[in-house]
C-alpha cells in the first residue's frame, strides 16, 4: 500500500500543498507549528474519512476559507485509486476515482493506514473506552460485517435504554434482549478472534523492545461472569437476568461489550497503574505494529504507517529496538522537529518550513 | 428570499418529504403563477383526501370507506394475515399479486427512544383480531432494522400462543438481480440461508 502524490488546499494551515512521494515515505520535519502534523492527518483523512485528531470538519478548514480538498493517489494490490475528500458548505465529500461514496467505511477497503499518535498513551493511561475504540477500529478495517454489528448493537443499546426508563411488558423486554444478546455476543466472539491474533505478536514484540527484560499480559475483561462450559450468548443471557432489577432501577443497561475492557499488564502489574510514561509508549507504539501486522496478513499487502513523532519521550534503547522493527514492506510517513532520531532513515526530508513558505 | 403568503407556501411545502428550500421555492413559485387553475384543484384535492381518509376500523390502512375494501374483501383468505408498518407497505404487497390474505397496519415499529410501546403499534386490537378470527398464519412483513427486528420478535412471542404458523419475509438476493451488483450484507444474507435444490 502506497500513495504517491498528495494535493492539499487549505487544510488546516496548510493553503496549497503538491507533492510526489517515494515509495519508501518521508520526513517532514520543521519547527513546531510548521503543519507537520496536518500533513499526516491529511494522508489519514483519506484512510479514515474523518479526523484521526477528532476534530470536526469545519475545525479542519484554513481559517477563513470556505473549504478544504484534500486529493490523493493510491495504489493496493497494484491498482491505482484516486482519493479526494471535501468538505465544502458543511458537506462532507469522499470520492473514490470520481465516484462519491455513501459511506465513510467504504474507504476501508482502499485505504490501509496504521497512525501512531502521541494521544495513543490513552489507549494504556486512558478509560476503557480508549481500548475499545481501538479494538473496534482495527477489527473494522477489514470486516465490514463487524462494523455492521457494531452499528445495530449501538442502536440497540439505545432503545435498550430507553426502554429501561419506560413501563414495559415482559416481551417487549425479551423482545429487545433477543436481539441485543445475540450481536453483542458476536461482537463479542469477533473481539476474542482478534485477540487470540493480537496477543502473542504483541507479546513478543514488547519483549524485544524493552530489552528482553519485560513480560507482557493481555485479557479481555468481561462485564458478566462467564465460564468455559457456557456459552457466551447464556453467561450473557443468564446475567441480564439477575441484573434485571438493577438495570430497572438505574435506568440503564449494565452490562454488554460496550462495557468491556482489555487490560495491558507488564510483568503482572496493570499497566495503566504501574507502567512508566516510557514502558506505556512502547506498549502503545508496538500494539500499532502489531495491528499492521494483522492488515499486512490479512491483505498480503503492508498498510502504511504515520508516526507523529511519538519515539520522543523514548529512550534511545527502546526507540532503536522499535525503528528495527520496521519492515522495509511499508511505506513510513514521519513527523518531527528533531531529525537527528531518524537517521537511520533512509527516506526522503521534506523541509516544511522551506516549503510551505515558498508559496 | 420570499416573504408574506408566499414564505408561507415554502415553509409549508418544505415539510413534504424529499423537498427542501430549493425544490419548495421552485414550487412554490410554479403554483402561484402560470398555473393557478391547477393549483386550485391541487389544494381541493388534498383537502378532499385528507378529509375523507381515516384508518379503516379494522386493520389501520388509510381508506376512504369506514371498512377498507381489503377487509370487506369476501374472497379474500380470511385466515391469512400479514402486519406491516403502514399502509404504503400494504400497496408495495398488493403489487407482487403473491398474496391473498388480509392486511394489518401497525403504523409503527416499537421504538423505546420515540416512547413507543405495544399500545402505539396497535396490539390491543391486533390481539384481539388475531383471537377473534382465529388465524391460521400471521406473515410479519417489517423491515430487518434494530426496531423492526424486535417488533417481529415481540409480536412472534406475543401471538405464538394464538397462531399455529408465524412467518417473516425472508432476505437475499434480489430475483432476476446480478450476484456482482448485490451489496456484500444482502449476499452474506443469502448465503447463510441458502437452501437445496
Amino acid at each position: 500500500m502506497r500513495v504517491s502524490k498528495l494535493e492539499i488546499i487549505d487544510f488546516r494551515n496548510i493553503h496549497k500543498f503538491e507533492k510526489n512521494f517515494e515509495p519508501g515515505g518521508a520526513i517532514f520535519f520543521g519547527k513546531n507549528g510548521t503543519g507537520k502534523t496536518n500533513l499526516l492527518e491529511a494522508i489519514s483523512y483519506c484512510a479514515f474519512g474523518k479526523s484521526i485528531r477528532s476534530a470536526s470538519d469545519s475545525e479542519l478548514i484554513n481559517f477563513s476559507k470556505a473549504f478544504f480538498r484534500i486529493s490523493a493517489k493510491f495504489s493496493f494490490n497494484h491498482l491505482e485509486n484516486i482519493i479526494t475528500a471535501a468538505n465544502d458548505d458543511h458537506k462532507k465529500l469522499i470520492k473514490i476515482d470520481g465516484t462519491k461514496i455513501s459511506k465513510i467505511s467504504e474507504l476501508y477497503q482502499y485505504v490501509k493506514v496504521v497512525y501512531f499518535s502521541p494521544e495513543d498513551i490513552n489507549l494504556i493511561s486512558g478509560g476503557p473506552t480508549n481500548r475499545r475504540k481501538f479494538i473496534d477500529l482495527a477489527i473494522s478495517q477489514s470486516s465490514y460485517k463487524y462494523l455492521e454489528d457494531l452499528r445495530l448493537y449501538h442502536r440497540i443499546l439505545k432503545q435498550r435504554n430507553a426502554l429501561l426508563k419506560s413501563d414495559f411488558s415482559r416481551n417487549e423486554k425479551i423482545s429487545w434482549d433477543t436481539k441485543f444478546i445475540e450481536i453483542g455476543t458476536r461482537i463479542i466472539i469477533s473481539r476474542k478472534k482478534y485477540l487470540k491474533e493480537f496477543i502473542p505478536g504483541l507479546s513478543e514484540k514488547y519483549f524485544f523492545v524493552s530489552g528482553k527484560r519485560e513480560n507482557l499480559d493481555v485479557e479481555y475483561k468481561h462485564s458478566f461472569p462467564t465460564s468455559e462450559f457456557e456459552e457466551f450468548s447464556n453467561s450473557f443471557a443468564n446475567h441480564l437476568e439477575r441484573i434485571e432489577s438493577d438495570e430497572m432501577r438505574l435506568q440503564r443497561t449494565l452490562a454488554g461489550p460496550h462495557l468491556d475492557d482489555i487490560i495491558f499488564k507488564i510483568d503482572n502489574n496493570i499497566a495503566r497503574n504501574f507502567g512508566s510514561q516510557g514502558q506505556k509508549r512502547s506498549l502503545v507504539i508496538t500494539a500499532r505494529l502489531v495491528q499492521a501486522d494483522i492488515i499486512k496478513r490479512k491483505d498480503s499487502e503492508a498498510p502504511i504507517l504515520i508516526f507523529d513523532d511519538v519515539l520522543a519521550d523514548l529512550d534511545r534503547g527502546r526507540a532503536q529496538r522499535i525503528m528495527d522493527l520496521l519492515g522495509e514492506e511499508h511505506q513510513i510517513f514521519i513527523a518531527t522537529p528533531n531529525i537527528e532520531l531518524y537517521e537511520k532513515f533512509n527516506l526522503e526530508r521534506i523541509d516544511l518550513e522551506n516549503l510551505l513558505n515558498e508559496k | 428570499m420570499f416573504t408574506g403568503l408566499l414564505a408561507e407556501l415554502e415553509k409549508n411545502l418544505k415539510k413534504l418529504p424529499g423537498i427542501g428550500s430549493k425544490s419548495a421555492q421552485r414550487l412554490a413559485m410554479f403554483l402561484i403563477s402560470n398555473h393557478q387553475d391547477d393549483a386550485l384543484k391541487l389544494a381541493d384535492s388534498i383537502r378532499d383526501a385528507v378529509e375523507q381518509y381515516t384508518n379503516c376500523s379494522v386493520c389501520n390502512i388509510l381508506t376512504e370507506y369506514e371498512i377498507c375494501k381489503f377487509c370487506s374483501d369476501a374472497h379474500r383468505n380470511e385466515q391469512l394475515l400479514c402486519i406491516v408498518e403502514n399502509t404504503q407497505d400494504v400497496f408495495l404487497i398488493e403489487n407482487t399479486q403473491e398474496f391473498n390474505g388480509k392486511y394489518y397496519v401497525l403504523n409503527n415499529l416499537l421504538s423505546p427512544i420515540d416512547g413507543i410501546g405495544p399500545d402505539e403499534i396497535s396490539f390491543p386490537q391486533l390481539i384481539s383480531l388475531v383471537k377473534e378470527r382465529e388465524i391460521e398464519e400471521v406473515v410479519l412483513a417489517l423491515s430487518p432494522s434494530a426496531e423492526g427486528e424486535s417488533t417481529i420478535n415481540f409480536l412472534a412471542a406475543e401471538l405464538t400462543e394464538f397462531v399455529q404458523k408465524i412467518t417473516r419475509l425472508s432476505t437475499g438476493l434480489p430475483f432476476g438481480g446480478d450476484i456482482e451488483y448485490t451489496n456484500k450484507l444482502t449476499l452474506g444474507n443469502a448465503l447463510i440461508r441458502r437452501y437445496s435444490v
